[in-house]
């Protein structure tokens, strides 16, 4: 694989960094990430992650952009209301790096299909917003040996991990064991 | 605001995996809290007990993740079983009913801080979070009129009070929400 000349131009100041360089780009060009949710975390995640020049990443997401979305996921402009939401993340992401591939898959991630699509990148990241999905993810990113760089928020506070037990690392049930009592979950 | 900041340090470790540099967030976890303006660190560790990536696991494939979530709160007394349709009326029918009411008073079981957003004239405030028959100051011969944002908490507030011994309870099917939709085109909707 090699970068064209407008991609060189484009990754230039990458180019220069000593820890990235042709060979770290190259890296960035053959890499695939999964991203889990495309609102709030989503959105910044996407777009640097597209910028930045990661060859492939897939967005799932099954909502669609509602206006009181817009005050912070800020992929999505007035006029994407009611488009769904990895549409109009995906057409953001590309307008800003074109020479990337963006794959959309417009479902809410389940036991039967989690599997499949993880199997398909190297990296997942989990942008969801509750924890049906988070155990979901943790387990499937478990059983597909990925590592699973995870975010969370919550009013004015966010975490951030990466769970990788195939590094050595504990996976998300090492933290939590048990969910919260559902009737304490916000929503 | 708060995302911008997460998902930025999230896409950050991303791309340190890739280039396989620097010191990944692996068995640390990073704590921002965007009022105090601080980060804190945790280290965390694998717990060899773990029951997925432990020493004798017992969750060997996926489960079903929405029974495994749908936990109840210790203690908690379950809801009585009412036929709830027969309390529901539309935003229509809720306001025709109150207006004709004379014994109407209608309560509103949301929080503070969404009654500072909107609320239906007329209405008093008696948060769900607080919320007790006894303490409430309604009166069981009045016709109780109840609203929340959706509807769900205004039917947790009529079973507490239908069973401590009120009889005339109306709940706003759909709330506020569906009522700034339906009848008063002028409230926001949050």
């Amino acid at each position: 694989m090699k970068l064209n000349n407008e991609e060189i131009n484009r990754y230039s100041r990458h180019l220069t960094l000593p820890e990235v360089g042709m060979a770290g780009q190259l890296d960035l060009k053959e890499s695939s990430v999964l991203m889990i949710g495309a609102g709030g975390l989503g959105s910044p995640l996407g777009m640097y992650l597209g910028a930045v020049g990661v060859g492939k990443i897939g967005l799932v997401d099954f909502d669609v952009v509602d206006h009181t979305n817009l005050h912070r996921q800020i992929a999505h402009t007035t006029s994407d209301e009611g488009r769904p939401k990895v549409e109009s993340l995906r057409d953001t992401i590309l307008a800003g790096n074109p020479n990337i591939e963006v794959e959309i898959h417009n479902i809410r991630l389940e036991r039967d299909n989690v599997l499949e699509l993880f199997k398909q990148y190297d990296i997942i990241a989990d942008g969801s917003d509750n924890f049906e999905t988070r155990y979901l993810i943790n387990d499937a990113a478990y059983f597909s040996k990925k590592p699973l760089v995870s975010a969370a928020i919550f009013r004015f506070q966010g975490q951030i991990t990466i769970f990788s037990p195939e590094a050595g690392g504990p996976c998300y049930r090492c933290l939590y064991s048990e969910p919260p009592p559902a009737s304490l979950v916000p929503n | 605001m708060l995302p911008g900041v997460v998902g930025l340090i999230q896409a950050t470790e991303v791309i340190k995996l890739i280039l396989d540099r620097g010191a990944p967030l692996i068995g640390r976890l990073l704590l921002y809290d965007a009022m105090k303006m601080n980060f804190k660190e945790v280290r965390v560790r694998k717990d060899p007990e773990c029951v997925l990536c432990g020493d004798n696991p017992s969750v060997t494939e996926l489960i079903d993740y929405e029974s495994f979530c749908d936990v109840p709160l210790p203690g908690a007394e379950v809801p009585e079983e009412i036929d709830e349709a027969a309390y529901e009326l539309s935003p229509q029918e809720f306001k025709a009913a109150m207006d004709q009411d004379p014994s109407a008073v209608l309560v509103d079981v949301r929080e503070s801080f969404e009654w500072d957003i909107c609320k239906i004239d007329g209405a008093q405030l008696l948060p769900l979070s607080s919320f007790e028959p006894a303490t409430s100051g309604l009166d069981q011969e009045d016709s109780i009129y109840l609203y929340c944002y959706k509807g769900k908490r205004s039917m947790l507030a009529l079973k507490e009070l239908k069973k401590a011994g009120f009889k005339k309870l109306k709940n706003l099917s759909g709330g506020i929400d569906l009522w700034a939709e339906e009848v008063d085109s002028d409230m926001p909707q949050y």
